[in-house]
């Protein structure tokens, strides 16, 4: 197969669109976390040199990963599985386990730490996709997508028991997605997304906490202190923000005012700084990557490029999405980091491997053809 | 699956816009009292000055110091400085330095300027001062009830301080600070300064002269009679401005004495304002009042002035026996008329005239005088006396209240109602503030004097002016007589209840004077609280009476009228 010239270079716009929303993130943790950093760790640049450091790693990961041809990919799904699976279970090995804010979702390798559900996203797209583009009719019956459910149910169990709701959420909205994307038939979707459904009241009521968080949303001056802390604290960074923001580097919030700052409420801050207008323009720029990663995905001609680009852009933009949802008070809050932009070299260093993946597959694309394979 | 995204997008900026463009405002007000810590501007209380601008209650300079544990850096090393400064133990400031459970902490309440000019020249992080000024009272003692105190945060606890504390106490303002969550200082924040407004200054129409003089001369009194207590109101019966207000024993406002909460609450209580007493005689001017104006209105109940009273001794009134002070014998209290019967203070004449008028005739002119209710006197814990209800009361009460017994009032109501009952028949509220002014001296709000009501008519006024005259002329008030000065008045002597029986020996010796007759400036009534040895108004008051007139006549350098 000969590749024009063009598609050597892969999707450039994609490209610099992840670039510059990932060194963008660097400049907004900077901003978000010096004060806290200095008072914390007397080093304002504490958490900037992470993030610099996530941001050249995930770089390279990035441009490496683009280079190799994806195809190569297609029999890695199950090992990709089975790590992810490892890992999460890891999390509950005393010693390896680490907790922070009553949860225990990362693993710690001396003063290293990563947080297995990040990986076990990109896990999850590698497999489901690879055992899709193995025999395509698996998309036709239920008896072939259970695999895909029992992986996706079995990794959600594992986030849950973190616990970690958001993720949760979220991995399960990339398996429904996926499947989606790949055809499956609307009787069966229908199927999953009702007793899925209908499960969210039930998770919610197993943990206490989830509920004062669900009720601190619909009102978060009731327990300002408490649960509604945080909202409130988000919601004052967005109005100081107004339309054109307080200047990069001047949010007030920043004060140890704001909770996670530098990680799940980076947008805050973001908004406060730039304004309204900060925020759309950040988005445009998520809208332009996801727009790019989906039509990179429709130009693929096999189904394990396809699923694979897909499900990586659907995996960021459903993160992107529920991330704005949290800290603009539509949903309750939960611990979901901004993908390219939080705090956080997991994330950070994952998101860009896998934005890497999706551009070795717009590399790695042959001809003008869209992707019409199934159906 | 492009445009479920785009429409999720779209869910939450949409969100966005609303609480960045819309709900801006209100989030952002509430999120402002987080962001700042604030300090205090000091507003200056307001002066209270005399009717001639003498100064009764001013402030003087002075410092507080607190600290803010979060923002302190080097807590030994500041401890070490400030308890070297201020004279405390090192321990118990490096405590107060270091206490995070509290966002601010008073190091200091008052201390004098030059300590913390010595305090700023260190600028220790964290450690903070404010103006807190202290009250001083350069008279101390002087008019202390009607002034009264304040509190340790400078607002009013008790008299005019209390009453005024809204126009005297200011409102302060406030340094805002830029902190961040835990109340430390971000550096390069600029500081917000709200301005204070200080307080405003009261004119009082008490004459800080006429004061010192009723003191000085109840004080002697006080102690000459040995009594328990002295008191004396002074006030212009035109206009019912109080010129002067005496409780003594009394206290030093410089000096309260709050650890001792009762004798602090017996010292600092205006009685002439909120006690009451059983008034005695000098009530007969109310009786001899009402029966002057029904007379004079053709009331033929009325019993006329010129009338012959009965000659004897007591009255009965509903089988009980009332009798007059004088044994009656030798020909005293024979064959009197009003004027005589006043002049010696005869009871069984006031039990005449008051059966005479009837209970409603006299009960509407105890309501005119505003007996059972407030003068309107500006200022709290005013005591309306006690009354009893029209509708139960017998003959005998009503002969009884005729010469002042059966009736409990404040000083100020009987001061009150004689000064209406001579002044042509004017009743005014009492008033102690005339104007409320601001530091540059411009009147902001000026308490003019307020009619009430109307109690006799002008003629009948100056009848009884005429009769009061006389019984400092020719009667019982004669050592309150003043050559030229044409003083009036009448004298009271009650004896003391204690739990509803009469207490033998204990008496409250009054006088209640004015002059001049016919233009009257200057009213007193004068109270001695059980004298010891003698204790008829007319040796014991009424001489205090003349000591005052006397004194206001030097004062304000009155001449001699003839009569």
């Amino acid at each position: 197969m000969k590749a024009s010239k063009a598609h050597e270079r892969g999707d450039l716009v994609f490209l610099i669109a992840v670039v510059l929303l990932a060194a963008y993130g660097v400049v907004a943790v900077y901003s978000a976390s010096y004060y806290n950093a200095e008072v914390q760790y007397g080093d304002s640049a504490f958490y900037f040199k992470k993030q610099l450091l996530g941001f050249v790693l995930g770089l390279a990961a990035m441009l490496g990963l683009s280079f190799l041809d994806y195809r190569k990919l297609r029999n890695l799904g199950l090992p990709a599985l089975i790590l992810s699976l490892v890992l999460l279970a890891l999390v509950f090995v005393p010693g390896l386990g680490k907790s922070n804010y009553g949860a225990t979702r990362w693993i710690g390798f001396g003063g290293f730490t990563v947080q297995p559900s990040e990986i076990a996203k990109l896990g999850f797209v590698l497999f489901t996709a690879g055992y899709f583009a193995k025999d395509p009719a698996r998309l036709r019956t239920f008896r072939g997508i259970l695999p895909v459910l029992g992986a996706g149910i079995a990794m959600c169990v594992l986030i849950m028991l973190e616990p970690n709701m958001s993720v949760t959420m979220c991995v399960g909205a990339i398996m429904v997605g996926m499947l989606f994307l790949g055809g499956i038939k609307k009787r069966t979707l229908a199927l999953l997304l009702v007793p899925a459904l209908l499960l969210v009241p039930v998770l919610i009521a197993m943990e206490p906490y989830r509920l004062q968080r669900l009720s601190a949303f619909v009102d978060p001056w009731a327990s300002p202190q408490e649960e509604g802390y945080q909202l409130i604290q988000s919601l004052y960074a967005l109005a100081n923000g107004g339309f054109f923001g307080t200047g990069l580097f001047h949010s007030r919030q920043k004060f140890r005012f704001l909770p996670f700052a530098e990680s799940d409420f980076i947008l805050a801050v973001i908004a406060e700084e730039t304004g309204f207008f900060g925020v759309l323009v950040l988005f445009c720029a998520i809208g332009v990557v996801v727009w790019r990663g989906m039509r990179i995905a429709n130009r693929c001609e096999d189904l394990f490029g396809y699923m694979l680009s897909a499900g990586i852009t659907l995996a960021f933009a459903v993160q992107s999405a529920l991330n704005a949802l949290v800290v603009s008070g539509c949903i309750p809050p939960t611990g979901l980091p901004l993908p390219l932009i939080s705090a956080g070299n997991t994330s950070l260093i994952v998101t860009m491997a896998g934005m890497g993946l999706v551009l070795g597959v717009s590399r790695h694309t042959g001809g003008h053809k869209k992707h019409k394979i199934y159906k | 699956m492009l445009a479920a995204i785009t429409f999720l997008f779209c869910i939450f900026l949409g969100r966005f816009f609303y609480i960045q463009l819309i709900w801006e405002d209100e989030l952002h007000y509430r999120a402002l009292d987080q962001w700042t810590r604030e300090i205090p501007v000091h507003a200056g209380r307001g002066r209270i000055l005399d009717r001639n601008g003498v100064l009764l209650a001013g402030n003087v300079a002075q410092y507080g110091i607190f600290a803010r544990a979060n923002a302190v850096e080097d807590a030994e090393s500041s401890a070490e400085l400030l308890s070297s400064l201020i004279g405390q133990p090192y321990e118990d400031v490096l405590k107060k330095l270091t206490d995070r459970t509290r966002s601010e902490i008073s190091i200091v309440r008052r201390t004098e300027k030059e300590t913390v000019e010595q305090l700023a020249a260190h600028e220790i992080k964290g450690v903070y001062y404010a103006r807190n000024d202290a009250r001083f009272y350069p008279y101390g003692s002087l008019a202390a009830q009607v002034i009264g105190f304040t509190a340790f945060d400078r607002s009013g606890t008790t008299g005019l301080e209390r009453f005024y504390n809204e126009y005297l106490a200011g409102e302060s303002g406030e340094i805002l600070f830029e902190t961040d969550l835990v109340g430390v200082d971000l550096e390069g924040a600029a500081a917000a300064y709200l301005p204070a407004t200080d307080g405003l200054d009261l004119r009082l129409t008490i004459d800080s002269r006429i004061q010192a003089l009723a003191e000085d001369v109840m004080a002697r009194a006080l102690e000459e009679h040995s009594a328990k207590a002295a008191r004396a109101i002074v006030l212009d019966p035109m206009d019912f401005s109080v010129r002067a207000m005496v409780n003594l024993p009394s206290y030093d406002l410089n000096d309260v004495p709050r650890d001792d909460l009762d004798t602090l609450n017996a010292l600092s209580r205006n009685c002439l304002v909120s006690d009451i007493y059983e008034p005695g005689s000098t009530f007969k001017i109310v009786t001899a009042a009402a029966t002057i104006n029904e007379y004079l209105k053709g009331n033929p109940d009325a019993i006329p002035p010129n009338r012959i009273f009965s000659s004897a001794r007591t009255r009965t009134v509903d089988g009980t026996t009332i009798k007059c002070w004088s044994d009656h014998k030798n020909g005293k209290h024979a064959n009197q008329t009003l004027a005589e019967a006043l002049n010696n203070s005869c009871n069984p004449c006031f039990v005449d005239i008051a059966l005479a008028l009837g209970k409603q005739c006299f009960y509407d002119y105890l309501s005119a005088f505003r007996f059972g209710r407030a003068t309107g006197l500006d200022f709290s814990g005013e005591a309306i006396g006690m009354l009893l209800p029209g509708s139960t009361i017998r003959d005998c009460d009503l002969a009884r209240i005729g010469f002042g017994q059966t009736i409990a009032v404040t000083p100020l109501q009987l001061a009150c109602a004689a000064a209406s009952a001579i002044n042509g028949g004017n009743y005014y509220a009492p008033r102690l503030v005339s104007e409320i002014c601001s530091a540059d001296g411009a009147v902001r709000e000026k308490l003019n004097a307020t009619l009430v009501g109307h109690t006799v008519s002008p003629e009948a006024s100056a009848m009884l002016s005429g009769m009061l005259e006389g019984v400092v002329r020719d009667g019982s008030g004669k050592k309150a007589y003043i050559e030229g000065y044409r003083v009036a008045g009448k004298t009271g002597t009650a004896q003391k209840y204690e739990n509803g029986a009469i207490a033998q020996g204990k008496y409250v010796s009054s006088f209640l004077g004015y002059f001049p007759a016919d233009r009257p400036a200057y009213l007193a009534l004068v109270i001695v609280d059980e004298p010891q040895g003698g204790y008829y108004g007319s040796t014991v008051a009424a001489p205090l009476a003349k000591e005052i007139f006397e004194g206001i006549i030097k004062i304000m350098d009155l001449s001699p009228r003839e009569a």
